[in-house]
């Protein structure tokens, strides 16, 4: 038995970040009560018809040129048809043979050599209702806020060869995606969805065997532990001669069981009828449209991370977990102008700043208080770990590092003349102490300066106790 | 044109209809005839012919703007089940 | 009873009131309409207050709109805000719109009192009216026949003097054959000129709304009640509207006529034929130049017709499933027994067959054969119209083949009554203007219309032919006349 591979395609919703839905002026806002941000023509009522959103053009254009994908300058939308409840007139409107985008690329990161990841294609559809299903009673309820809310379904080839990549190319999707203002990409917001297509084939083969589908996967760790799962379900059965069990089917991922599951399935073969939309003219986009909306694409990760390397000195490995979050890699910039310090700044953003981020929502300090607390480091006026206390304390206030130090009385001692008055008398109460370091046991100095830490509260500056200290017992 | 009655049950299934047995042996015939009268578009020269022709203005778009409709407290006004702001349907399996 | 000039002139001229005139109407519904059976709903106790508000109005000397005081009547499938909007079915039979179709704003706009909604077949499916859930409509002409469809009642109630103007809605032919039918004026605007929002759509890309008149002035201020872009549509059109007035004062001298020889083939009754053929060498006595020319169109658009609309229709009315409105079945333990039993129970038997027809049009496996090749020889008719129209101004044909059938008549065949569609449908798909102008009455004194067919967006040409017509025929449009 030869080794096998996995061929893993992924299908991506993204929200498209509009403040109106695709077809009609209801608002997108997240968050409302049921069915408040409705109208006759999102909820599907008989005589209304669609008008198409400006800003959905422009932002599926937008992702097809940052996924250099190539635009269709003629793309028209087409009815797919079929029945569920949170579909409100039993067709999606969406796009068929003539999408907007086609044949594009993503490149992984550096842990997989920027290897490009396919984009068969890109388009707009319209997103559906939501259900909710009651857990003690047979009812369910539809809330249409959603219905109308502009998508782009993101299909990649089949290019995918292992659960981490599929989490990187997650990753570098949605940095590209919010790095251009097209969307937020919140998957707990349901901003971004994923669907993954998955099989095992032998290594050398260009086959492609039975898939299988998996739904239900809502953060991007359970897609990573979902294909896993899947990978080695798959894998297991093709080891015991049992393949013909893997049959094209979806499974839904259950996040508590740990595995994936048969789904019921309602659907054979969906027959969706597509035709095209016929309140809907296609679109003729001019070559002059696309080029001013490519205009308005700003630096994308892969650029500012080259650039920070470039300009700033930062390792590849620094660069790439600084410009992961759009607002830190600008937080960094705006930090590095005022510190004049790549390194120190760098060292700063990849520790206390990214941290801070498992708490708050936003980075709770301002670039200004971080450079002054940085000056007030340098300076000798605290110690560094003092400076970790008052960065704490800066994320709940306005306030400057140089009031926080004092209101904290953390300032520290680097004052030679006081500081030599105190090692003189840390040594006068310790001899024993110095008389074990002159018989060279190196201890006895980590515990003369442990020791002038204390009785200063440790606000000595260790670095100017250091010296005073090596000179004093030079002397001695 | 024959039309098996596997096929037009199936479509009944697509379309959310149900037929009694009469209802679809009388549907089964009015197909045939109906789908008979069709073949005159089999006889038809199309050569040159697309189906497509994209000569007109490009689709008209609005601009991003939200605007509320302005009697959102009827727009419920038919639905025969309500509970509290949500449509009530009976349970839905996935 | 009234054309729209008398009552116009009457207003300004303070000869009636507004009151006055819309009272007069609702009356004689109520009394003669129990034979005609055109209106589902009458908006009696709103229009009369509208018609207070117009009379202040011209009592302060303020200026008068185009249809100011008018009373209008709508077809079923019209949007109206607050008032209840069938579609002549069952499963909307309780529905009430909450907004107003652009069509309705725009009647409104300019004046226009709705007095009623008006029956027509179930869906827009249909060429009789009698696929309606609810009753049938006679021919005022004579109550035993149809007053043809599907906006049988929009046609019968200005036939029978309900309303000097109403307006329905034509796919393949629903203004034009009831038009033709109840011996009135029906135009089938160009695609796009008149909006479809709000207009419950059958065949989206055949739809549109129409006026029907007594007179073709009058159904000339129909059309500039409710044309011209909307926003809302997104296959409006944005075009320079000419002054039909101005226009049908300059005849037809010199104008080019093509008469398809397909059109006047075998299968048409001959009182039509002669009818028809009689008013063409009128036309050229008036100083139109004749000319015989081939356009092969009619069978097989036919079938293109009926896939198309089908299949759109199927897709159109995929939402009537009982969640959001229309009934909801009685008894039901799951949603897919909720939405099969309300479309089942809700949609009567032309309605299911076309959504059936449709849905397999579109089916994989037969979307090629069927919807992709009707959609393939549309083109061809587009093409093939087109090129006539660079040799004529306008083509001529009976708008029928047949006169108008008895009630119960055709209803059993499905085929045979599409076959009534013969000379209308390929205008659809064309997207090209159409009117059906009376063209005289058979020996039993049945109406018989002439279909002038223009290039797109030429209603003006359209209106001086059937003007032109008109003033030479003069001929007697009242039903009652004949003592019914």
């Amino acid at each position: 038995m030869g080794a096998f591979e996995t061929v893993i395609g992924l299908e991506i919703h993204v929200e498209l970040g509009t403040k109106s839905k695709i077809f009609c002026g209801c608002s997108t806002e997240f968050g409302k009560k049921a069915n408040e941000n409705t109208c006759p023509v999102c909820i599907g009522l008989p005589g209304v018809m669609p008008v198409l959103n400006e800003r959905v053009v422009e932002l599926a254009v937008k992702a097809g040129q940052v996924l250099n994908c190539k635009i269709n300058k003629i793309n028209k939308t087409d009815r797919k048809n079929y029945f569920y409840p949170d579909l409100p007139k039993a067709y999606q409107i969406s796009q068929f043979d003539m999408p907007v985008c086609s044949v594009g690329y993503l490149e992984l990161g550096e842990e997989f050599q920027g290897k490009k990841i396919g984009i068969t294609r890109i388009h707009i559809e319209e997103d559906a209702g939501k259900l909710i299903h009651l857990e003690d009673e047979d009812v369910t309820l539809i809330d249409y806020n959603r219905a109308g809310v502009p998508l782009v379904e993101i299909v990649t080839e089949p290019d995918i060869r292992s659960a981490e990549e599929a989490h990187d190319f997650l990753k570098k999707l949605r940095n590209i995606l919010v790095y251009s203002e097209i969307s937020d990409c919140k998957m707990e917001e349901g901003s971004l969805r994923c669907d993954a297509n998955i099989s095992i084939r032998k290594v050398g083969s260009d086959v492609l065997n039975t898939k299988v589908e998996i739904k239900n996967m809502n953060s991007f760790k359970e897609v990573h532990k979902a294909l896993l799962k899947e990978e080695k379900r798959q894998l297991e059965l093709y080891r015991y001669g049992e393949e013909h069990k893997i049959v094209q089917e979806t499974r839904r991922w259950d996040s508590g069981k740990g595995r994936t599951v048969t789904m019921r399935t309602k659907e054979d073969a969906h027959d969706y009828r597509y035709f095209p939309e016929p309140d809907l003219p296609p679109m003729i986009l001019e070559e002059k449209y696309i080029d001013t909306i490519k205009e308005t694409i700003p630096e994308l990760p892969m650029e500012k991370k080259e650039r920070f390397v470039k300009d700033y000195g930062l390792s590849q490995k620094d660069a790439e977990v600084i410009i992961d979050d759009k607002a830190t890699a600008n937080f960094f910039e705006k930090l590095v102008s005022k510190t004049k310090d790549p390194k120190e700044s760098s060292n700063w953003v990849i520790t206390e700043v990214l941290r801070s981020l498992k708490e708050y929502d936003e980075i709770p300090v301002s670039s200004q208080q971080l450079a002054e607390l940085i000056k007030e480091i340098k300076s000798g006026s605290i110690s560094r770990n003092a400076g970790k206390k008052v960065f704490d304390k800066m994320c709940d206030t306005d306030k400057m590092p140089v009031d926080l130090i004092d209101d904290l009385g953390l300032k520290q001692i680097s004052s030679e003349d006081k500081l030599e008055e105190i090692v003189k008398e840390i040594l006068d109460k310790n001899s024993e102490a110095v008389e074990d370091f002159k018989s060279g046991k190196g201890k006895a100095f980590g515990f003369l300066m442990g020791q002038t830490m204390k009785e200063t509260k440790g606000k000595a500056n260790p670095g100017v106790v250091k010296k005073i200290l090596e000179e004093k017992l030079k002397k001695m | 044109m024959k039309v098996s009655r596997e096929e037009v049950e199936y479509i009944a299934k697509l379309a959310n209809l149900k037929f009694s047995s009469n209802e679809m042996d009388k549907l089964l015939k009015e197909f045939e005839s109906i789908l008979e009268h069709f073949v005159n578009l089999d006889q038809e020269d199309l050569k040159g012919y697309d189906m497509y022709s994209f000569e007109e203005k490009s689709l008209r778009t609005r601009e991003d703007k939200v605007v509320d409709f302005e009697n959102k407290s009827e727009l419920f006004s038919n639905v025969k089940k309500m509970r509290d702001k949500f449509i009530e349907i009976p349970k839905v399996v996935d | 009873m009234y054309s729209v000039k008398e009552i116009k002139k009457g207003l300004e001229e303070k000869k009636f009131s507004t009151v006055e005139i819309v009272k007069e109407y609702l009356e004689k519904i109520k009394k003669e309409d129990k034979k005609i059976k055109a209106f589902i709903t009458l908006r009696e106790d709103e229009a009369i207050k509208e018609a207070i508000e117009v009379d202040k109005k011209i009592a302060s000397g303020q200026e008068l709109r185009l249809l100011e005081g008018l009373p209008v009547g709508l077809k079923d499938n019209i949007a109206t805000k607050g008032l209840k909007t069938t579609c002549s079915s069952k499963i909307l039979e309780d529905f009430i719109p909450p907004y107003d179709a652009s069509a309705t704003v725009k009647v409104r706009e300019k004046g226009g009192i709705v007095i009623g909604k008006l029956n027509m077949d179930e869906f827009a499916m249909g060429s009789s009216t009698e696929n309606s859930a609810f009753f049938d409509t006679k021919n005022p002409w004579d109550l035993s026949r149809v007053p043809g469809g599907s906006s049988g009642g929009s046609a019968a109630a200005v036939s029978a003097g309900f309303a000097p103007i109403t307006y329905g809605s034509d796919t393949g032919g629903s203004v034009r054959i009831p038009a033709s039918f109840c011996g009135v004026v029906g135009l089938k605007p160009t695609y796009g000129l008149v909006s479809r929002y709000g207009l419950i759509a059958l065949a989206s890309s055949l739809d549109q709304i129409g006026p029907f008149g007594k007179s073709v002035e009058d159904c000339i201020y129909g059309l500039e009640g409710v044309q011209g872009f909307d926003k809302k549509d997104s296959t409006s059109k944005d075009v320079k509207l000419p002054d039909y007035f101005e226009e049908i004062k300059k005849g037809i001298k010199g104008l080019k006529v093509g008469v398809p020889e397909e059109f006047f083939g075998q299968g048409i009754d001959k009182e039509i034929k002669k009818k028809i053929e009689d008013n063409i060498k009128i036309l050229e006595k008036l100083g139109a130049h004749i000319e015989r020319f081939s356009l092969p169109i009619t069978d097989t658009g036919l079938s293109a017709y009926y896939i198309i609309s089908s299949a759109e229709a199927s897709s159109n009315l995929g939402r009537y499933d009982g969640v959001r409105y229309g009934i909801r079945a009685e008894d039901y333990s799951s949603f897919e027994e909720l939405i099969v039993k309300s479309r089942t129970e809700g949609f009567g038997e032309e309605v299911k067959r076309r959504i059936m027809l449709g849905t397999y049009a579109l089916s994989s496996g037969y979307y090629d054969a069927y919807y992709k090749k009707a959609m393939i020889f549309r083109k061809k008719v587009e093409k093939l119209f087109d090129d006539a129209f660079d040799k004529y101004d306008v083509v001529v044909s009976p708008t029928l083949p047949i006169l108008p059938f008895k009630l119960g008549e055709k209803i059993n065949n499905p085929m045979e009554m599409y076959l009534s569609d013969t000379f209308t449908v390929n205008i659809n798909l064309a997207g090209v203007p159409a009117i059906s102008v009376p063209a005289g009455f058979s020996k039993e004194g049945l109406p018989i219309g002439m279909q002038f067919i223009g290039d797109k967006f030429s209603e003006d040409i359209l209106f001086r032919f059937a003007y032109a017509l008109e003033q030479e025929l003069k001929l007697d449009l009242d039903p009652w006349k004949e003592g019914r």
